[in-house]
């Protein structure tokens, strides 16, 4: 398949969620507006509760917008549609499924498999689980079960790919295993990409743009592109001075200095 | 391996090969704490166990003199033998598959052979409490030969009533777990649908099914339509809890997940929803058919005039007693079955599951 280029523009979004007790309304995202658009890897990162998720779940189509639009090469985003594939933090793969047929999943849902089975192997290979594709999911490790989960929602080789804390639950070798691994897969078509993190140092190594957001309300207080070459070095200087940058915006600034110096 | 002193590193090499090679068989094997030879006889002593349980059995009955009338005294005597036969065709095919070298069919029947020799004891110690002695008194508690001298003799109707039994079970158990998967899987889904079946659930779920027995013989226009129904409302009840809950209590996670994956909102139901509800599921057929079950047997007793809770019930009240028991045994035969069928679909359908596939 030829390579799409798409731009996805947030206009003036915002979400509101209604407290379940009280008559509040927690402001999730107040106002955001940004374009992006294919060959960007854009790293969302901020506290919890800055409506970093909420974005995601808003350009899947999982939610709608309080106010604001969100629109795809102009078109607005209707609902979910396997063109903006998600990845979830606990990978939500489906249990009663073999790791292939989560794979081919989405390929079957739409009626496409017959004639695509090539396709699932060849992601199966590219994800390294030949080996292991009639295990149940049961039997993964959290590594292993977040790369089909990868496969399974670019299998319908999405336009935007969608990566919800993918790498939160993984402890540090595997996540940085990881981080390679996704990079490399996304260096195959360069869709766009756009990933939650709460982690500062992988929103610099993986990201060639990254959006800080702040909480109450949950807004975009910084946008900065990261201009290093991939690989990219965690102790070089530059990456250095991103990362104190970035801390800096988020107010944690004052005790990285200091052991910086 | 005589090299190994020389080039050390190329024989651990040689050695991982050797170990990612192996299948889950063969490391099992590899792993195995090798046993004693005292243990091994013990094994190869329990294993033949059932022989000499079965020999114990025959001579307790051929060698002890009666306490009362005994007529075809042959029959328990040829039913212990087929007993023991076909521990020996059992034996003969675990012995083929170890020459095979599959050890497990070895391993199941030496696990099992215990029970075997047990069973084969408690014939015996029955026999003896019954015909031999006459501490539990005849006719009233019919030694082993007399019950089947009485299911042989009377094999015909028997078998006409095991037909009728099982024909009115998955009569009634098929149709209460059909339109209890609907409702269940709708009501699970659907807010609305479970507004107006919460109620019913909520007041016809706590009466015990056999209440139904004496307004089902008034109202139904034939007994074995009204147990049909009775058997039905319980599997239904059983089920459209168990499936609702079931689908309900699905993780929004995997429809969110789905969703972006392209399903719809069909197949959201059906690829989704319904496969992860199964575990769920199962659980209420299998509780489904126990209800059925009882209530069949007490349908039976009480007013339906066929089938084998009646046959019970009719050769009680012409003191039959050993028909009586022969009956018994029928039942507890076919419900073995039926539980265990069940059971097998299950593990086969929720093989995904961790801890039920092993």
């Amino acid at each position: 398949m030829e390579k799409k280029h798409v731009v996805l523009k947030l206009d003036h979004v915002s979400k509101g969620f209604a407290k379940i007790e009280t008559d509040e309304v927690t402001h999730a995202l107040d106002h955001i507006s940004t374009t992006m658009e294919s060959g960007e890897f854009i790293s969302l990162v901020g506290p919890s509760g800055c409506g970093k998720s909420t974005i995601l779940r808003l350009i899947a189509g999982l939610i709608k917008p309080t106010t604001g639009t969100l629109t795809v090469d102009g078109k607005a985003i209707e609902g979910p549609a396997p063109d903006r594939g998600m990845v979830f933090q606990k990978a939500a793969l489906f249990p009663w499924l073999t790791v292939r047929n989560n794979i081919a999943f989405s390929l079957k849902m739409q009626g496409t498999l017959r004639g695509n089975e090539e396709k699932v192997d060849n992601m199966l290979n590219i994800i390294g689980l030949q080996d292991f594709k009639d295990d149940y999911p049961g039997q993964l490790s959290g590594g292993m079960a977040q790369r089909v989960a990868l496969a399974r929602s670019l299998i319908s080789e999405p336009d935007i790919l969608l990566l919800d804390e993918p790498l939160g639950a993984l402890d540090a070798f595997t996540r940085m295993n990881m981080q390679d691994e996704i990079l490399k897969i996304w260096q195959r078509r360069q869709q766009l990409a756009i990933m939650v993190t709460h982690d500062v140092d992988e929103a610099i190594y993986m990201g060639t743009r990254v959006l800080v957001m702040d909480a109450h309300p949950g807004r975009v207080i910084a946008d900065i592109q990261i201009d290093l070459p991939a690989p990219r070095d965690r102790s070089s200087a530059a990456f250095v001075a991103y990362r104190n940058d970035i801390l800096n915006k988020l107010h944690f600034g004052g005790q990285s200095e200091k052991s910086a110096s | 391996m005589q090299e190994h002193g020389i080039n050390p590193a190329g024989a651990g090499q040689r050695e991982d090969g050797q170990l990612q090679d192996l299948t889950r068989k063969q490391l099992l094997e590899l792993e195995r704490e090798k046993k004693t030879k005292l243990q091994l006889w013990l094994d190869l002593l329990i294993w033949l166990s059932p022989f000499l349980g079965g020999l114990v059995s025959i001579l307790e009955y051929t060698r002890i003199p009666d306490n009362s009338l005994n007529r075809n005294p042959g029959t328990y005597l040829g039913f212990l033998f087929i007993l023991i036969a076909a521990y020996g065709i059992y034996c003969v095919v675990s012995l083929a598959a170890l020459t095979q070298g599959n050890r497990d069919i070895i391993d199941k029947q030496r696990y099992r052979a215990p029970l075997f020799t047990a069973l084969f004891l408690l014939f015996a110690f029955y026999d003896y409490l019954t015909l031999k002695t006459g501490i539990l008194t005849q006719p009233f508690v019919p030694c082993l030969n007399f019950v089947i001298n009485a299911a042989w003799t009377d094999r015909a109707m028997l078998l006409d009533c095991t037909i009728h039994t099982l024909g009115l079970l998955f009569l009634g158990y098929f149709i209460g777990v059909a339109v209890g998967l609907v409702t269940g899987i709708t009501c699970g889904y659907s807010s609305r649908c479970r507004y107006w079946v919460d109620p019913i659930i909520k007041f016809l779920g706590p009466i015990p099914t056999s209440t139904w027995i004496p307004i089902m013989m008034v109202v139904a226009s034939s007994l074995f339509q009204g147990a049909m129904f009775i058997i039905a409302l319980g599997s239904w009840f059983a089920v459209t809890v168990a499936s609702m809950t079931g689908i309900s209590n699905v993780d929004p996670e995997y429809f969110e997940a789905a969703r972006t994956l392209g399903a719809s909102d069909r197949q959201l139901v059906f690829r989704v929803a319904i496969p992860r509800a199964m575990p769920s599921i199962f659980q209420g057929c299998t509780q489904a058919m126990s209800s059925s079950c009882t209530a069949i047997m007490i349908a039976e007793m009480l007013g339906v005039k066929s089938g084998l809770g009646w046959y019970m019930n009719w050769s009680k009240s012409w003191a039959s007693y050993d028909k009586m028991f022969a009956a018994l045994f029928v039942i507890c035969f076919i419900f073995t079955v039926v539980t265990k069928t069940l059971e097998a679909v299950k593990r086969r359908v929720l093989r995904w599951q961790v801890g039920v596939e092993k």
